[in-house]
């Protein structure tokens, strides 16, 4: 028996001639320089947004629901979608930060800080319309179970409730993930930083930490559990919020298919999210090195395979519409492609069935321009699904009497645009003071972390060094 | 607040700040006598004080619920108990015909109109104008007080002004009345044709009996009442008359259930009458034809002669037309019809719309008695209050003799005419002549406006008075209320003019029923008003009719000078739901969905589809509210209205309706619909032919609550023929509706489930509590006639509000039962079919099940309850409902409704104080009239000393059961095997709406039949 081993040389993670050093200066550089004035105008505009979407909401609570465009079949509308398309969108930070941890793909160092950030603000985003969705807010409690004078507790069996629980664990996780991973990049901005405020804010952030190996022990540790807890939460965030519609009556609603092809819009869209931002910020603050071309190809891979098995179950709703037998099912198939909301469904197949077909070819996964393009789309149509499902279903459902078509107000759209607000604000404030890369992490994916291959003396990676990455080619006995 | 307290006050200056009423009485009740106090430095009080100022400047001042005196029985009237409604019987006038009601009345205040057994007219049962004249009474908008040439003024210097003005007998007198069949008004009336020998007087009414009447005298010589007994008849034909309809039929209560009982089929052996409409106009009566032919009104008359003609040879009477010949006379339908009323002499009726022709009404009494109908199914009645003069000849004269300045006194009693009467005449000008016009009316409205005098009208419900039903029983209109506004009745009216001073309407009509009541007078007058009517067997005096000698003359001329209705034709009809306009400022009838179209709040120019694309108008419906407005013109007048494509109207006529489009009448009624009074005139008070209609490329917003007309295959309402039903009795089934199993069936017992209707859970006490007892109701599509009375009825007893017509454009109509009506077949001819659909009570509610706070519950008897308090407003629940009958406050609907106006009490009052008003945020929907049930089962647990809940049967209605005149609703227990709504349950026709998803509902519904003439098909 004898085996041949063959030296497969993966691609750099981080480009460019970049020692320890440098990145850390390259990202230290933001938080702890000067505001530049471009970002006062982006955080401006920012806090407009913000204020509009807070004094819709003030209007909202004051004037009721009815300022939507609710009607009696729909009777959720805008907010409701938005809930769940922001969730979706929230959900590619844990699981580059966790799912991906698990499976030990170095190339989400580059961007898992990034994207837990942007799945907190967004479940941010996504949790406010719950709340302000209901008629009553000032009641809102009693989704909680509170021991109460009333002993009324709310009712298990009712997905509204399953997603209070998913929708907070999922939040709590996140954020905890997301602040474990940032104590050692606060310790080092802690020992950067000159001004006075920084040191002590960012010391007080740092949790006391020093690097010792015991820090990093506990550090490690904490971060695989972590890893560990918000693995499965992915999963089940999505698998909740398509149970408000799969456990419904309605048709179009009710479906087996909902939990994967949900969970799979989710990452979908939270890829498509991230894709937009990083291609932003890796121009506006130099990180081409870090969040470089390879990475943006593994995440058109990623939303290639997601966005065809949305496609693909779109193709199966059709399919099992028709061969259920079930004519309420065939109906609301048949007016989601000729009906009322006909249009809606086209941008919907545009968006999501036809453009992930792009990302096949190497040359569109590896161009900027158009993979920014795509991002920007596939969001456009994820928020469409949504429109689809939420919408269209209901207002075309089991009576045709009481059919009525659905159109958002002014409201509507402004609370979803205020929502832009929220998460601009956040997503810059993060940007400003907070490491927008793992400075650890990543500093643990380049060559000079390997203490195998790593030349000191040349400050490169020598192959002759290496330790060889096993292929095993053919068996011969 | 004291004022010893001197400034500057620290306390006072921040109670000036808050300048919140509800802050200041919170003070001054709280600490009424501590003016010294607020002297000193800080206390605890005062502290609280401050604290509380704050909170109020903060604008939490809502937070506190205002404070409002109550006012305890200090003195008990006998018989109230608080809690306890009483019932009055009364009757409730329309026109000329007294329906019996029964009055709830809680500590004092009338608050839900029901039907009066015994009343011949109503058996329980009213129209939805009858349920709706509550929040009449309770009209903030109604006038308020007597006004003399615009400034206010009272009922004693109008009392003075008559014993004056009136000093003088001889001067020319009109008295203008609508139709009223009060015994004491009409002895009034007398008595004033007596005492002032120039007067004369007018019935007017814009939409009346004046032609029918004419017909008869036409026929026989005699103006007499055509009443109809459509429960003895095996074939109706009905030419253009809306005889279920409200607006089309005084009487409509009772044609409504001697119609339906007509056709009440209970096992395939029974039978029922067949019906042919021959009509321009879909009508609610013509969508419950079985065989339905729609042709102009222009044309009627053409057809009933040809009828006539074809019929001549084979009976009797009808040799006027013998020979006659006309476009119609080869129509397929003439010998079918002929043939079918000769084989069911003496047991058919043919009636026609009361705004045709004279001619008409002459030539269908004359068919009538040809085919020994007079007598059996149509009888004549002499009406003895009903003037024997042609009242819309006097009332032309009358218009004559007013621009001549031969009038010098107007009295109008109810009727609005400057606004009703025909263009032509133009009443307004004509009115301007006499030197005083005095108006009795219930709004300051167009007449009012005009004249020297308004006296403000009390309701019915306000004041004494009595009269006769459309067959002719007797009544007293009991008060049920002290008037709201001090209003006077027509009687008391009357008699102030008569005799110059006020009346008591109480001592007018004891005076009138002292001759009628000739020994012990106390007894029988009590007798009468605990009753609501004095002989239930009492009619008009019958006459027996037979042809004068003059009608073969007049019929052979007035055949030859029809004309034949060319090009465009323009029908004119009175309104479903505001009638001539009287009921316009009524928020529950402007909301209810016009039976046949389902649009509310407007009116609307009705067109077939082919018409339609003729004139290049497009059709309604999903999300399309815009219609086109089209300009029709009649005579050199325009008028502009939105078009309505109508599936099955006839082509080349359009129907308007009328009523629409005040000024200054009240809140609701202004600026709602268009006025379309100039269009019609004495020429043509039905139809105008040849009229032109154009398009005028803008587009108006329509509020329609139905925007899908067609049931796309499901079948959610089955219904067949009768000989469908004969052949396979169990047509209703899911396996017949859709030739193919129920989905899971099979599989269920093939696992051995023991009720295979489930596939995941098998039937559990949970799902079927076993308490007793269990309540249920069923629907029967046989009986239901589409008028939508059940609507209005929920409407009223659970203080549903009005929630206007931007938020019912918007999807958002707050109805609990809803009216679905389904075109199907021929888009150009198609049948109508109507649904009542309440809530479903599901055993296995959608709505339970995903409520996050559990608010919405299954109750012991079975029901499912809507918890108010418990609701947060997520709308889960009326997404998951598959009818969706759920309705959702998405405003303070219920605040805007019942706090506009300068005194919002008053329709505060029309609330039923048994049912909760709902706060925005909450969702709500039909209780199966939860408190009516407890009221019950309380009743019956102190009766029987706790032994059991369990009511009798009948002893709970539904307010939609209740006022139903078609008896298509039943509701009681299920675990009484006995009880009528488990015998329709056990009918073959019952099937439950979309039973395929297991929901199991407590509702059911009997699937409809038709009776079509298979040589039509």
């Amino acid at each position: 028996m004898s085996t041949d081993y063959q030296y497969v040389p993966e691609p750099k993670l981080v480009k460019g001639d970049h020692s320890f050093r440098s990145i850390t200066d390259m990202i230290v550089k933001t938080p702890l320089s000067s505001t530049p004035n471009l970002w006062y105008l982006a955080f401006g505009l920012a806090n407009i947004l913000l204020i509009t979407l807070l004094g819709a909401i003030g209007y909202l609570i004051w004037d009721g629901t009815g300022i939507w465009g609710l009607n009696n079949p729909a009777g959720w509308g805008w907010a409701i979608i938005n809930f769940v398309w922001w969730v979706g969108i929230g959900h590619a930070g844990t699981l580059i930060s966790a799912i991906l941890f698990l499976f030990r793909q170095g190339w989400r160092t580059a961007i898992n800080r990034f994207a837990e950030a942007m799945t907190i603000f967004a479940v941010m985003c996504a949790g406010i319309f719950p709340a302000i969705h209901v008629g009553r807010i000032w009641v809102i409690y009693w989704v909680f179970p509170i021991p109460n004078q009333m002993a009324a507790w709310p009712n298990f069996s009712s997905p509204l409730l399953w997603d209070v629980f998913a929708v907070s664990t999922y939040f709590t996780v996140s954020l905890l993930f997301w602040y474990v991973g940032l104590i050692p990049d606060f310790a080092t901005l802690r020992d950067k930083a000159k001004s006075k405020v920084a040191k002590i804010s960012y010391g007080i952030a740092a949790l006391g930490w020093t690097g010792s190996f015991r820090n990093w022990w506990n550090y490690e540790k904490a971060y695989m559990i972590l890893a560990g807890l918000a693995t499965p939460l992915v999963l089940s965030v999505h698998t909740i919020v398509s149970f408000d519609f799969a456990v419904s009556v309605i048709p179009g609603w009710h479906s087996t298919i909902f939990p994967p092809y949900f969970v799979a819009g989710a990452i979908y869209s939270g890829f498509a999210m991230v894709l937009t931002l990083m291609l932003i910020a890796r121009k506006i603050y130099g990180l081409e090195d870090i969040m470089n071309i390879d990475i943006m190809e593994k995440m058109n891979l990623v939303m290639m395979v997601t966005g065809n098995l949305v496609a693909f179950a779109y193709l199966m709703e059709g399919f099992v519409a028709w061969y259920s037998g079930y004519i309420y099912e065939q109906g609301i198939f048949w007016l989601y492609v000729v009906g009322p909301y006909a249009w809606g469904f086209w941008i919907l197949m545009f968006c999501n069935v036809v453009t992930p077909q792009f990302l096949w070819f190497k040359n569109i996964r590896r161009n900027v321009a158009i993979t920014f393009v795509i991002s920007i789309i596939v969001n456009i149509g994820m928020w469409f699904e949504r429109f689809m499902i939420a919408v269209a279903s209901l207002s075309t459902d089991f009576m045709p009497s009481a059919w009525d078509y659905y159109s958002p107000t002014f409201w509507d759209i402004i609370i979803y645009i205020g929502t832009f607000g929220l998460f601009f604000t956040f997503f810059l404030l993060f940007l400003r003071f907070l490491p927008m890369v793992a400075i650890a992490e990543v500093k643990g994916v380049m060559p000079q972390a390997d203490p195998h291959n790593y030349d000191e003396e040349s400050q490169k990676f020598v192959e002759s060094k290496t330790e060889p990455v096993v292929v095993q080619q053919e068996q011969t006995v | 607040m004291s004022e010893e307290v001197k400034s500057p006050n620290y306390w006072k200056s921040l109670g000036e700040l808050a300048k919140n009423e509800e802050y200041q009485k919170f003070v001054e009740r709280e600490f009424p006598e501590n003016a010294t106090e607020l002297n000193d430095e800080v206390s605890r009080r005062s502290f609280l004080r401050v604290m509380g100022a704050s909170i109020a400047l903060a604008g939490f001042a809502a937070c506190r619920r205002p404070v409002q005196k109550i006012m305890p029985y200090s003195d008990m009237p006998e018989e109230v108990t608080p809690g306890k409604p009483l019932y009055y019987a009364s009757a409730m006038p329309f026109q000329d015909a007294l329906t019996g009601i029964v009055v709830e009345n809680h500590e004092g205040r009338p608050g839900k109109i029901e039907g009066n057994d015994m009343h011949p007219a109503s058996k329980g049962n009213t129209s939805a104008f009858g349920q709706a004249e509550i929040l009449n009474m309770y009209d903030p908008d109604r006038s308020r007080y007597v006004r003399n040439d615009g400034e206010r003024s009272s009922v004693s210097a109008f009392a003075k002004f008559c014993a004056n003005h009136f000093s003088n007998t001889d001067q020319n007198i009109a008295f203008v009345s609508e139709a009223n069949s009060s015994l004491t008004y009409n002895r009034l009336k007398e008595q004033a044709l007596n005492q002032f020998p120039n007067a004369r007087w007018i019935t007017y009414e814009a939409f009346g009996e004046d032609n029918a009447l004419e017909g008869t005298n036409i026929a026989f010589g005699q103006r007499l009442r055509t009443v109809n007994h459509f429960d003895t008849a095996n074939v109706i034909v009905s030419f253009d008359d809306d005889f279920l309809n409200p607006a089309g039929d005084k009487n409509s209560v009772q044609n409504t259930k001697e119609f339906t009982s007509g056709r009440q089929v209970s096992s395939p052996e029974d039978g029922m009458s067949r019906f042919y409409a021959i009509e321009s106009t879909f009508s609610i009566t013509g969508s419950n034809a079985d065989n339905r032919l729609r042709i102009k009104s222009g044309n009627i008359g053409s057809f009933i002669y040809a009828l006539a003609a074809e019929l001549s040879g084979s009976v009797n009477g009808l040799s006027a037309f013998s020979g006659y010949n006309n476009e119609f006379s080869d129509h397929e339908w003439i010998p079918v019809l002929a043939e079918e009323l000769l084989e069911n002499e003496g047991e058919s009726i043919l009636t026609v719309g009361s705004e045709h022709q004279p001619e008409l009404h002459a030539t269908i009494a004359a068919i009538n008695t040809a085919l020994g109908n007079a007598g059996e199914t149509v009888t004549y009645h002499e009406v003895d209050h009903i003037d024997d003069q042609n009242n819309r000849e006097a009332f032309a004269t009358l218009v004559e003799d007013l621009n001549n300045g031969e009038i010098d006194t107007v009295v109008l009693t109810g009727t609005n005419p400057a606004f009703t009467a025909p263009a032509d005449l133009n009443f307004s000008d004509a009115l301007s002549n006499a030197t005083e016009v005095i108006h009795l009316s219930d709004y300051y409205d167009e007449t009012s406006k005009q004249a020297s005098w308004h006296i403000n009208r009390a309701h019915f419900l306000e004041a004494w008075s009595d009269g006769r039903s459309y067959t002719g029983s007797r009544s007293i209109v009991q008060p049920q209320i002290e008037p709201l506004y001090s209003g006077v009745s027509e009687i008391e009216f009357l008699s102030t003019i008569l005799n110059g001073e006020p009346a008591e309407g109480y001592d007018l009509v004891q005076e009138t029923w002292q001759s009628y009541f000739s020994s012990n007078f106390k007894n029988q007058w009590e007798q009468t008003l605990h009753d609501g009517i004095a002989d239930e067997e009492e009619t008009y005096p019958t006459v027996s009719a037979s042809l004068s000698d003059e009608f073969s003359s007049q019929a052979s001329s007035f055949i030859n000078d029809t004309a034949s209705a060319e090009g465009m034709e323009l029908v004119i009809r009175p309104d479903s739901k505001v009638f001539d306009g009287r009921f316009a400022n009524n928020g529950w009838l402007q909301e209810l969905p016009e039976p046949m179209t389902k649009i509310t709040w407007d009116n609307v120019a009705l067109m077939s589809k082919k018409t339609a694309d003729e004139l290049g108008v497009e059709e309604a419906g999903l999300g399309k509210s815009e219609v086109e407005i089209v300009s029709i013109t009649v005579d050199g007048t325009t008028v502009e209205l939105p078009a309505w494509v109508q599936p099955g109207h006839a082509d080349d006529s359009i129907t308007i309706t009328v009523g629409y489009g005040r000024e200054g009448i009240g809140r609701v009624a202004n600026k709602t619909g268009v006025d379309t009074y100039p269009l019609r005139t004495t020429s043509n008070m039905l139809y105008a032919s040849d009229i032109s209609v154009e398009k005028t490329g803008s587009t108006y917003e329509i509020a329609c609550t139905q925007d899908h007309n067609s049931m796309e295959g499901r079948s959610l309402l089955r219904h067949a023929t009768l000989q469908e039903y004969r052949e396979d009795p169990h047509f209703s089934t899911y396996e017949s509706s859709y030739d193919a199993e129920m989905p899971g069936l099979s599989y269920a017992e093939e696992h051995g489930e023991e009720d295979p209707l489930s596939i995941f859970n098998p039937i559990d006490e949970q799902e079927y509590p076993d308490g007793e007892p269990q309540w249920g109701m069923s629907i029967d599509l046989n009986a239901c006639t589409g008028c939508g009375v059940c609507t209005i009825a929920c409407q009223a007893e659970n203080n549903i509000p009005v929630v206007g017509k931007r938020e019912v454009s918007r999807g958002r109509e707050m109805h609990w039962i809803r009216n679905d009506r389904y075109y199907e077949g021929d888009v150009n001819n198609p049948k109508a079919l109507h649904q009542p659909v309440p809530c479903m009570h599901c055993e296995m509610a959608p709505c339970e099940q995903v409520c996050p706070v559990a608010a919405t519950t299954h109750s012991e008897d079975g029901m499912n309850q809507m918890t108010y308090n418990r609701c947060i407003g997520t709308r889960y629940c009326a997404n998951n409902c598959p009818y969706k009958v759920r309705r959702f406050n998405f405003f303070n609907y219920s605040k805007e409704f019942l706090t506009s106006g300068d005194d919002p009490e008053i329709v505060q009052m029309a609330m039923n104080p048994e049912v909760s008003v709902r706060f925005r945020g909450v969702m709500e929907k039909c209780s199966y009239c939860v408190q009516r049930v407890n009221r019950a089962k309380i009743q019956t647990d102190i009766d029987t000393n706790g032994a059991t809940m369990k009511p009798e049967d009948g002893s709970v209605e539904t307010a939609c059961q209740q006022a139903c005149p078609a008896d298509a609703i039943y509701f009681g227990d299920l675990t009484d095997p006995d009880s009528e709504v488990v015998k329709t349950k056990n009918n073959n026709r019952n099937y439950l709406l979309l039973e395929e998803l297991n929901t199991r509902p407590r509702t059911s519904y009997l699937s409809e039949l038709s009776n079509p003439n298979p040589k039509l098909a």
